[in-house]
């Protein structure tokens, strides 16, 4: 037997048991009634107090059935349990997917909200050690809730009130769902006591209790012992129609026209017609009709693999905005219903060239569909100022060819030759005779270009930091990187372009094309602006310490404020949707968050999952309780009371 | 239970005696169980020996004698003088001592219609058979009084006396009895009609009116609810004479008491009148004084 509730209990008691007392001690307000003579009851009732010595307690039967009742009451209150299940207490680890795929409404409400309903059965179902009972130990529990990152709602506890309060606390996400950091972060909280400090050691091994759909990606990652982890498998449709993919672009011919590409999956059997509707600033724009193949599942792997469709529209829209793609078929999960597009206004971008004279290079950018080529002399940049560069930012792109300022504004450079200084590119020699090994063609910035016969006769080593990106690379060091610093952007090339035979090849063009049109991308930050659930917002070239408002689904204008180093970041994209940025004296900043994950999107809950090559069945049947509360109880008894109460008021008056 | 009320009080001695009823008490008449000494000539045997028709005895002549009553045939037999002796009769004395003090308005139907019923009846029975009647009505003392009325002409006097006395005074019984003892007037038959529930007890005042001059009875007139009251809840009785209050809550055991109680005081009354050669009677004001009239006074040789 265990009182999940006493204090409560007591609290009541203390208070109503006395005031039942105190009532019931009370003067009775009699009804006054004439008779002849009162000489006869008086005789009566000293006759009634002398002969029933019982007659007292007679008379408060009353008394005794209401004390009786309220006891109940107050032990229902105290909401005792019995418990079913013996042996002694343990750990669990309540591992609750909260990812996008648990937002299904297959199972009503949600999969997450059955998923929470079962673990709050869970919890009821735990051994508290009872205030009564013998048992030294309780089940001690901790709650975990994961879609991408994991977040512990509350540490190894045997509160079961703390418990349900922290999985009620749980809140839907749009991500999708990993578990190996959960489960990192299980084992690392079950080497600590715990909230109670209990002197139990951490060397008990802790259960972990899976609630998911069983769509998880990094399976193959977890290595669990046998029996370790026990799976609740919620959820019963795999019926989900998607959008996996969208994209959106100007026309490199006519930058008013716009290309929006999506792509649909469906999950389901049978095959599905949908509407997709196209949308810019909500204002519908198109609306086609497809019909999406059904799932078929592939007879080699026996894995099923969605019937995908693809949608493509174009639209004239000159100006920016937000283009949305939906389908408009109900299904049971809808944040994949919808993508977003943030449209960046067409624009034109403004060089600056900075180079002692070098035909090549300025030739190639001429050919570049610019608005403006601004050559200058090493000399005449470093005159220039270079905070009204930083702030007004006139030049989109400044082409540094082999010039190393003294002073670095905040903008984005490609640097031809020797890298610049204060950007953490050191150079330690310069290298001879290097050809091209590696590059990323799928890099934007080596789109459809080809380096296979670059050849440079004099390059500098670059040792870049960590988190610079190699575009290309010569076989001793690299040819191409992109580091961003001091909020800067620099594309570098560790070469002088005469000293290679780049010139003489079609993709030099190309890549002058490319980088300008990246590092112009830069500016509008087109390409920050679409981003993966749970990806950061990030702003940077903002005055040190400005205040800003965000707004989105879920949120309501949160306060944010940028760093000394004037950049915003803001983690908070669990849902999909458009989110806007107020920064002040700015037009607000948008930015999309799709979920756009096809794993994600299938939502087929799966009764077995295969952790490292350890397959584990979901447990058969729902969770039940395994203890019985026994408060009906009470309350059905304090009632039998309250009869009985009536019938002793009506028995002692009418007879 | 209402709460005790007086139905609408009588306006005429028919509303006490209705004619049919009247009628059938004309032929009864109060009868003593003692031979008592009357005042008047009347009808009733005395053990006087007296003039009427009725021969009692002979005794020698002495002189004096009212030679009116010499009986002369002895004389012719026996010449010697020997007196024919008759029995006296006279009139009898027939006292009703009626409780007037509020508590008999208690009750429905109340008690003291009741026995302004009870005291017309033996009133007119006692003035038809030319009786000498006293009424009395006392409350602490004697509140109203009618003294020696005699024939059927006192009737309407008797009326105006029940009809104009209102129940209404504290009972003091035995300091009414003080006074009712101290202006007894003749001797004969009393009546005393009360409920007998006072405070102070009955002893002592129906002690004083114990004697040899007296035929006494005792008529006990409880209503229904005092019988068995239909009583419920937390109360709080209030005594409607003295405002005495007595809180109870009502229970089938306080019942059960209650009417043990009832039964034993009564038990007791008729105890202390059974000693002292009283006669005890107990009735409800539910009863009808008709059928007590007619059938248990006279069962009970109070009437004939």
């Amino acid at each position: 037997m265990e009182w999940l509730t006493p204090l409560t209990a007591l609290y009541a008691a203390a208070v109503s048991v006395p005031l039942l007392l105190l009532l019931y001690f009370l003067k009775l307000k009699r009804r006054e009634q004439i008779i002849s003579s009162t000489l006869l009851w008086k005789r009566a009732v000293q006759d009634l107090q002398v002969n029933a010595p019982f007659q007292r307690l007679r008379r408060n039967i009353l008394l005794l059935l209401q004390l009786l009742m309220l006891l109940t009451i107050l032990f229902a209150l105290a909401r005792p349990i019995l418990s079913l299940t013996t042996g002694p207490g343990q750990r669990y680890v309540l591992l609750i997917d909260r990812s996008a795929s648990m937002n299904a409404t297959d199972v009503k409400p949600t999969r997450l909200d059955v998923a929470k309903k079962q673990a709050n059965v869970f919890v009821e179902s735990l051994r508290s050690k009872a205030f009564f009972s013998l048992r030294e130990r309780s089940d001690e529990t901790m709650v975990i809730a994961f879609d991408s990152r994991a977040k512990v709602m509350c540490n190894f506890t045997a509160d079961k009130r703390q418990l349900i309060s922290a999985i009620d606390a749980i809140k839907t996400g749009d991500g999708n769902s990993s578990l190996a950091e959960a489960v990192v972060v299980a084992r690392a909280f079950a080497q600590s006591p715990g909230v109670e400090q209990s002197i139990r050691s951490a060397e008990e091994p802790a259960q972990l209790v899976l609630f998911s759909d069983g769509q998880i990606h990094d399976l193959d990652q977890i290595v669990v012992g046998s029996d370790e982890l026990s799976f609740h498998c919620i959820g019963e449709s795999s019926e989900n129609i998607t959008i996996t993919a969208m994209q959106a672009r100007r026309s490199y011919e006519d930058p008013d026209e716009i290309n929006v590409f999506a792509a649909l999956a469906n999950y389901a059997t049978e095959a599905v017609t949908c509407d997709v509707q196209l949308s810019t600033n909500g204002d519908v724009q198109a609306v086609r009709s497809v019909t999406i193949p059904p799932s078929k599942t592939d007879s080699a792997s026996d894995v099923a693999k969605p019937g995908k469709v693809t949608v493509n529209f174009t639209l004239l829209h000159a100006e920016a905005g937000v283009l949305e793609v939906r389908h408009l078929r109900s299904d049971i999960l809808s944040c994949d219903d919808a993508a977003w597009a943030i449209l960046s206004p067409p624009k034109r971008l403004s060089v600056l060239l900075v180079t002692g004279g070098n035909v090549v290079l300025e030739s190639a950018l001429k050919a570049c569909p610019l608005a403006r080529l601004d050559p200058c002399s090493p000399a005449g940049f470093d005159a220039m100022d270079h905070s009204v560069l930083s702030v007004e930012q006139p030049y989109d792109v400044i082409v540094l060819d082999n010039h190393l300022p003294a002073e670095l504004s905040r903008c984005r450079y490609l640097v031809f030759g020797r890298p610049p200084d204060d950007i953490d590119v050191s150079v330690p020699q310069q290298l001879e005779n290097q050809v091209i090994v590696d590059w990323r063609p799928k890099h934007p910035v080596l789109k459809y270009v080809n380096l296979t016969n670059l050849f440079a006769a004099k390059c500098y080593k670059m040792l870049l930091p960590r988190d610079a990106e190699v575009l290309a690379e010569f076989n001793e060091s690299p040819a191409l990187a992109l580091v961003r610093r001091n909020g800067g952007v620099f594309l570098l090339a560790g070469f002088d372009v005469l000293q290679t035979n780049w010139p003489f090849e079609p993709s030099f063009v190309l890549f002058c094309y490319n980088a300008a049109s990246f590092l112009g991308m830069q500016v509008g930050q087109n390409q920050q602006a679409n981003l993966q659930v749970g990806e950061p917002i990030i702003v940077e070239g903002l005055p040190a310490e400005t205040t800003a408002q965000i707004a989105g689904p879920g949120l309501s204008n949160r306060q944010i404020k940028a760093n000394p180093a004037g950049s915003i970041r803001f983690p908070g994209t669990g849902r999909v949707g458009v989110y806007s940025l107020s920064i002040p004296d700015q037009v607000p900043k948008l930015f999309a968050v799709n979920l756009l994950d096809s794993q994600e999107s299938n939502i087929e809950p799966l009764r077995q999952i295969v952790l490292s090559s350890r397959p584990i069945e979901a447990q058969q049947r729902p969770l039940s309780r395994s203890n019985l509360p026994l408060w009906p109880f009470l309350v059905g008894l304090a009632l039998v009371l309250a009869c009985l109460e009536w019938l002793v008021y009506n028995y002692r008056v009418r007879l | 239970m209402s709460a005790a009320k007086t139905t609408t009080s009588p306006k005429r001695l028919t509303d006490l005696l209705d004619p049919q009823f009247m009628a059938r008490l004309d032929s009864l008449d109060v009868l003593s169980r003692k031979i008592l000494q009357g005042k008047l000539q009347g009808e009733r045997r005395s053990k006087r020996r007296g003039q009427s028709v009725e021969f009692a005895d002979h005794r020698p002549y002495v002189a004096g004698d009212d030679v009116r009553f010499v009986d002369w045939n002895i004389y012719g037999r026996l010449e010697q003088l020997f007196l024919k002796l008759f029995l006296e009769e006279q009139d009898l004395t027939v006292h009703i001592v009626a409780d007037a003090s509020t508590s008999m308005s208690f009750g429905e139907p109340s008690k003291g219609l009741f026995i302004k019923k009870l005291t017309a009846a033996l009133g007119y029975v006692s003035l038809v058979n030319n009786n000498r009647v006293t009424i009395s009505f006392f409350t602490d003392g004697i509140k109203a009084q009618l003294a020696n009325m005699r024939g059927r002409i006192c009737l309407q006097q008797m009326a105006e006396c029940l009809l104009t006395t209102e129940f209404d005074g504290l009972s003091k019984f035995d300091s009414a009895c003080k006074q009712l003892a101290a202006g007894r007037i003749g001797s004969g038959v009393m009546i005393v009609l009360s409920d007998f529930l006072f405070k102070q007890g009955y002893d002592s005042g129906l002690r004083r009116l114990i004697g040899r001059q007296y035929d006494l009875y005792v008529i006990q007139v409880l209503s229904t609810q005092e019988l068995s009251p239909d009583l419920s809840g937390d109360l709080k009785l209030i005594d409607i004479e003295d405002a005495d209050a007595a809180e109870i809550t009502m229970s089938a055991a306080l019942a059960k008491y209650y009417k043990r109680n009832v039964t034993a005081y009564c038990n007791e009354l008729k105890e202390f009148c059974a000693h002292r050669g009283l006669v005890y009677v107990l009735v409800s004001s539910a009863d009808s004084v008709e059928s007590l009239v007619l059938n248990y006074l006279r069962k009970i040789r109070l009437l004939r």
